[in-house]
């Protein structure tokens, strides 16, 4: 492990470790464009360069390794010299749009012209002209003056999708990134390239001109779009409801982690944030009155819900839960099942299109916490009917109360006609989610769930890595998190369990931790960003 | 009289075929290397001072060196006949008058560094030297002195290039070489550790290689002897511009410039008055017509504050605008410049047009430190030393013929 | 039929591709030489000639754009009959490029750039061509033209047909 001074810093590394990571692990931070830690080294930009002693000329830091006993200087008169130089060299050609560019904020010309550049402007011949504002692709637009040439979307397009549509065409400062005429940048993680542009070059066609990112929020979170968890985080527009045409949540950007996603996300997740400030959300509990559904109270849907679980023997009972529930969702779920004895409940709803999936990130199960049901035990107990089971025996008028969480059987393998039979079989039919489709608004019950994004939870990914996820946002209108939903009904029902006392979701995590082997030793805190493996 | 070694089948009809090739000694080198044991041939050559004749000057034997020793991968020698350096034109006149010598060179390189198969690009504008050259090889296999059968299998694969100056960068070659554009390669790994294809790779000049056979045969001590202290040899300067005789010019490396331009080439004609030369290609810094009393050697002419280079003299008299030669050779760099790396990209196309603002009577004040600073901030930062060419004219025109510049941008318009 | 919006090589051609790619250690170092190979059957380097010697290499075909657009010997447009390229470098220019050039527009009656109606001839000026002691001098076709006066350049227009 070579030991090397940085700044005077003493810093220990494993080999094959570049300046730029030796030098970020003691704090330091080297400004670079085009260095990327999970693509190739381009040594393009020039912007890395540091002072090594013994080596006469500054040498980039991205290309060279750490060595035991290398002496590196960051802060020599000669390399401030140099990173200014290398700013007016970037900015040379550079279209003066941060007024209507979207990057303003987060753009590296600006933030490390304002930390290494702030020199007078000296360039006033007629700049090179490229061609602005060219969609790409359906989420990738281009604009060719302000590309600084980094090349780190076409090594993302070659090395990490190896699709390779994108290239640097003609030389010199005539050079350009583009496509080969007439194609498109289609493939399912083209939005990365937008995260790793360090400029306004390659932007958001969802976020184009929607509202300054000074004015957003982040938390960090876990995708909702397949069983792989990747990490995310959630940007919100709180304080300009007029911008982004009123949604709440602006845009999502992949997190690192070494184990899940590394840098990435696909577009599907990328994108799948849209339910979230649909119109659709449900946003009240509502009841069936006749043929019109009215909003009611918490109080009085829980009330109503109580006496029907309690009316109805448990065989007559049939609960679709589902994979896109939360483990403290899901715990109590079961806390509820075992106290009122009810074993005809079932997760796994079968998709009507099976979902694709690569040897990269995309999973076919298109849920986050399958996993989690699984160790959960939200399976049929003995003697229960699993979902296809539920469906026909609603359908035979066996189940007389169907509480379905989430799912929207319109997009399930189930023919029309049987999911029909089978809400038109159920006595009571209850529905808590999200968002309403088809199905919910035939519901005698919705109950409007908390998003994701609106609580804090956690999933077991596909590898089952536990994920904590956080609130980004309040839940809108008076929807709860499901688990708050089922402690009330738990309550309401005389449940003695403690777990159904909980006021937060981490104190059913505690609890679920302290039950349920698999997450033995478990806790919101030990989970942190990483997450934690269940227990062999 | 000065021995002439690289012309001296120059003058003789069909000296590009094997047969008269052969009348003059020609593949005895290699004959006598192929028994030599490779670190000895790298010893000779290192001992006879033979500097890199395409522009760097790096000492031939101690380039061939790097190679790892005993290494299991494949070598590959790649002669770099992408000649494009402005006033320069010796490779093609052995490409097309003594083909043979570069292949005996090539044979006994590839002996020393242990290599199987060599590539040889040529320039994509070079047709006719390419036919030649192509020729030769061919007439080299059916001799079998090359190819699978000839003692040491060697094999050589002529390749063209598509026109680009950035190709006569070492690693910018090798990636035109590879089937890519022609962008230089970051540098460590060099090529002799990773070169084309990701094998050790050694890439020598056309001439530098024809120069191999005759420090075999004659031995390093006379080739060595023939120069200076630092290199060794004659070599072959490229004369155009203002002069009497232009053409290519054989002469000791020690040669100074004032007798290359008056005694070998003529001196100025129509009368006119030396007013500038540039020594080495366009890249070298240029001097003035009181700075021609230098020799020609590598080291003499770094001392003099410039480069021997490719060894392309180009002569200029009192008539030469050095505005213009400036707009021209920015021009120049400007179209070649790659595109790789954001100071060179972005500040040669700046400066041509700064250059050419000037000349037109547009120019301003401040453009000539415009220029000269920016020169100065963008040298030593790039990829490659394409731009340090760059720097070469942009700073030594500017610097010593300033005040030109500046009535120049007096007399003209701009402010 | 086979031309620049449909591609195809000959079976022969084909051999002759396979025979390039092979000798290089990577097949893909046989890219540039297919690449004029290309240009001399189809006339020109089309975007279907991209696609069609990407396909050969296994290359996507933005990166064949690449170095179709880097590379100044590939035309990707039709040109005339005769290119003729005339060198504005530094020798060049001392010995009077720029007369020739005008000469040379005159005479075709086009800018530099482009082709002649007739399509007989594609006039270009370009970087050193390397042949400094003939200055000025010009490409034509395969051939270099040098020690160019208005009268030479007249009478090696006179011989393009």
């Amino acid at each position: 492990m070579p030991k090397l001074t940085i700044d005077g810093k003493a810093v220990e590394v494993a080999a094959g470790t570049n300046l730029i990571e030796a030098a970020r692990q003691a704090g330091i931070e080297i400004p670079h464009y085009c260095y990327h830690p999970g693509l190739t080294i381009a040594g393009q930009c020039r912007l890395c360069m540091v002072d090594i002693e013994k080596v006469p000329r500054p040498q980039i830091g991205c290309n060279t390794l750490a060595t035991d006993g290398m002496v590196v200087h960051t802060g020599t008169e000669r390399v401030l010299e140099t990173r200014k130089s290398i700013m007016e060299f970037h900015l040379i050609n550079h279209p003066l749009d941060c007024p209507v560019c979207d990057q303003a904020g987060e753009c590296w010309l600006q933030i490390y012209y304002m930390r290494h550049g702030l020199y007078d402007p000296r360039m006033t011949d007629e700049k090179v002209h490229k061609p602005k504002a060219v969609p790409l692709g359906p989420h990738v637009i281009l604009d060719a003056e302000r590309c600084i040439l980094c090349s780190r979307c076409v090594r993302f397009c070659d090395e990490i999708t190896k699709t390779g549509e994108l290239g640097i065409f003609h030389r010199g400062d005539q050079s350009e990134i583009g496509l080969f005429p007439g194609a498109t940048l289609e493939n399912k993680y083209s939005g990365n390239v937008i995260d790793i542009c360090p400029v306004g070059a390659l932007t958001d066609r969802d976020f184009r001109f929607q509202v300054r990112v000074w004015y957003l929020d982040t938390a960090r979170s876990i995708c909702n779009g397949c069983a792989r968890g990747c990490n995310i985080e959630i940007h919100t527009n709180r304080s300009r409801p007029h911008h982004n045409q009123g949604r709440r949540v602006a845009r999502i950007k992949p997190r690192f982690h070494a184990d899940v996603n590394e840098w990435w996300i696909c577009d599907a997740g990328r994108y799948g944030f849209r339910g979230i400030d649909d119109p659709s959300r449900l946003t009240a509990p509502m009841k069936r009155d006749g043929d019109r559904a009215v909003e009611t109270t918490w109080d009085d849907a829980i009330g109503t819900l109580a006496q029907a679980l309690s009316r109805h023997r448990p065989e007559e009972i049939g609960i679709l839960a589902s994979p896109q529930m939360s483990n403290e969702d899901l715990f109590l779920l079961t806390r509820l099942t075992e106290h009122l004895r009810i074993v005809n409940v079932d997760f796994r709803v079968p998709p009507r299109t099976p979902g694709d999936q690569d040897d990269f990130l995309i999973r076919a199960d298109k849920n986050p916490n399958s996993r989690g049901a699984e160790l959960g035990g939200v399976v049929p107990g003995a003697g229960g009917l699993d979902a296809g089971g539920i469906l026909k025996a609603a359908a035979r008028k066996q189940i007389k109360l169907l509480w379905i969480f989430h799912h929207d059987l319109a997009q399930s393998a189930w023919p029309e006609t049987e999911q029909r039979a089978a809400l038109e079989g159920a006595g009571l039919v209850v529905f808590q989610g999200t968002n309403g489709n088809p199905g919910s608004a035939r519901a005698h019950l919705a109950l409007p769930s908390a998003a994701y994004a609106e609580r804090d939870g956690t999933f077991t990914n596909f590898q089952g890595r536990v994920q904590r996820f956080r609130a980004a946002l309040s839940p809108l209108g008076d929807a709860l998190p499901d688990w708050d939903i089922l402690a009330r009904l738990g309550r309401t029902l005389g449940a003695s369990d403690r777990a159904f006392t909980a006021e937060r979701a981490e104190q059913v995590f505690n609890a679920l931790a302290g039950s349920v082997t698999r997450f033995a030793g478990m806790s919101y805190r030990g989970l942190g960003d990483a997450g934690q493996m269940v227990k062999s | 009289m000065t021995e002439k070694i690289f012309t001296r089948n120059f003058h003789r009809a069909d000296s590009h075929t094997l047969s008269v090739y052969r009348e003059t000694g020609g593949y005895t080198a290699v004959a006598k290397a192929l028994s030599m044991k490779p670190a000895t041939i790298i010893e000779e050559v290192k001992k006879s001072n033979l500097r890199g004749l395409g522009g760097a000057g790096f000492p031939a034997g101690v380039k061939w060196s790097f190679i790892p020793e005993g290494s299991p991968a494949p070598k590959y020698l790649v002669v770099n006949a992408d000649e494009g350096e402005p006033g320069t034109f010796k490779d093609r006149y052995l490409l097309e008058r003594d083909p043979h010598a570069v292949i005996e060179g090539m044979l006994i390189a590839a002996r020393a560094i242990d290599s199987r198969l060599g590539f040889v690009y040529i320039r994509g504008e070079y047709v006719q030297p390419w036919r030649i050259f192509s020729a030769a090889v061919r007439e080299a296999y059916d001799a079998g002195l090359l190819g699978k059968g000839s003692g040491f299998d060697f094999d050589i694969v002529v390749h063209r290039g598509a026109g680009a100056y950035i190709c006569g960068e070492e690693t910018g070659l090798l990636s035109s070489l590879e089937g890519k554009k022609g962008w230089p390669k970051i540098k460590p790994p060099f090529p002799a550790i990773k070169g084309a294809f990701g094998q050790p790779t050694i890439v020598n000049n056309v001439e530098t290689l024809a120069a191999v056979p005759h420090i075999i045969n004659r031995g390093a001590l006379w080739f060595s002897g023939l120069g200076t202290k630092t290199q060794g040899g004659t070599r072959l300067y490229s004369v155009s511009g203002h002069v009497v005789s232009p053409g290519v010019v054989e002469a000791p490396v020690s040669i100074t410039l004032r007798s290359l331009i008056y005694d070998e080439c003529g001196g100025i004609p129509n009368g006119r008055r030396l007013k500038a030369v540039v020594p080495g290609g366009s890249s070298a810094a240029i001097l003035t017509a009181d700075e021609i009393d230098v020799a020609m050697d590598v080291d003499g002419l770094k001392d003099a504050g410039t480069m021997a280079g490719s060894a392309g003299v180009i002569v200029m008299d009192d008539t030469v605008s050095i505005p213009e030669a400036l707009m021209v050779v920015a021009r120049f760099y400007a179209h070649e410049s790659c595109g790789q790396c954001t100071p060179c990209r972005e500040s040669t196309g700046w400066i041509y047009k700064i250059a050419h603002r000037i000349v037109e009577g547009k120019g301003r004040k401040e453009d000539l430190d415009t220029i000269l600073d920016v020169a100065k901030r963008g040298a030593g930062t790039t990829i490659c030393a394409f731009y340090d060419g760059a720097v070469g004219p942009y700073i030594s025109y500017v610097e010593k013929f300033r005040e030109e510049f500046e009535a120049l941008i007096r007399s003209g318009n701009g402010a | 039929m086979s031309d620049v919006r449909n591609p195809a090589f000959t079976p022969l051609q084909l051999a002759e591709v396979r025979r390039l790619q092979a000798l290089y250690p990577d097949p893909r170092g046989a890219l540039l030489p297919v690449l004029h190979l290309a240009q001399e059957t189809f006339g020109y380097i089309s975007l279907e000639v991209e696609q069609y010697v990407g396909a050969l290499f296994d290359l996507t075909p933005a990166h064949v754009h690449e170095v179709v657009t880097f590379y100044t010997l590939y035309f990707r447009a039709p040109k005339g009959r005769h290119v003729v390229s005339v060198c504005h470098n530094l020798s060049c220019h001392l010995l009077g490029a720029k007369t020739v050039i005008e000469h040379l527009t005159q005479r075709l009656g086009v800018e530099v750039g482009a082709t002649t109606a007739d399509g007989r001839v594609t006039l270009l000026t370009v970087e050193c061509l390397c042949a400094c002691e003939q200055a000025p001098m010009m490409q034509v076709d395969d051939r270099y033209e040098g020690h160019l006066t208005p009268e030479k350049v007249d009478r090696i227009l006179e011989g393009l047909r």
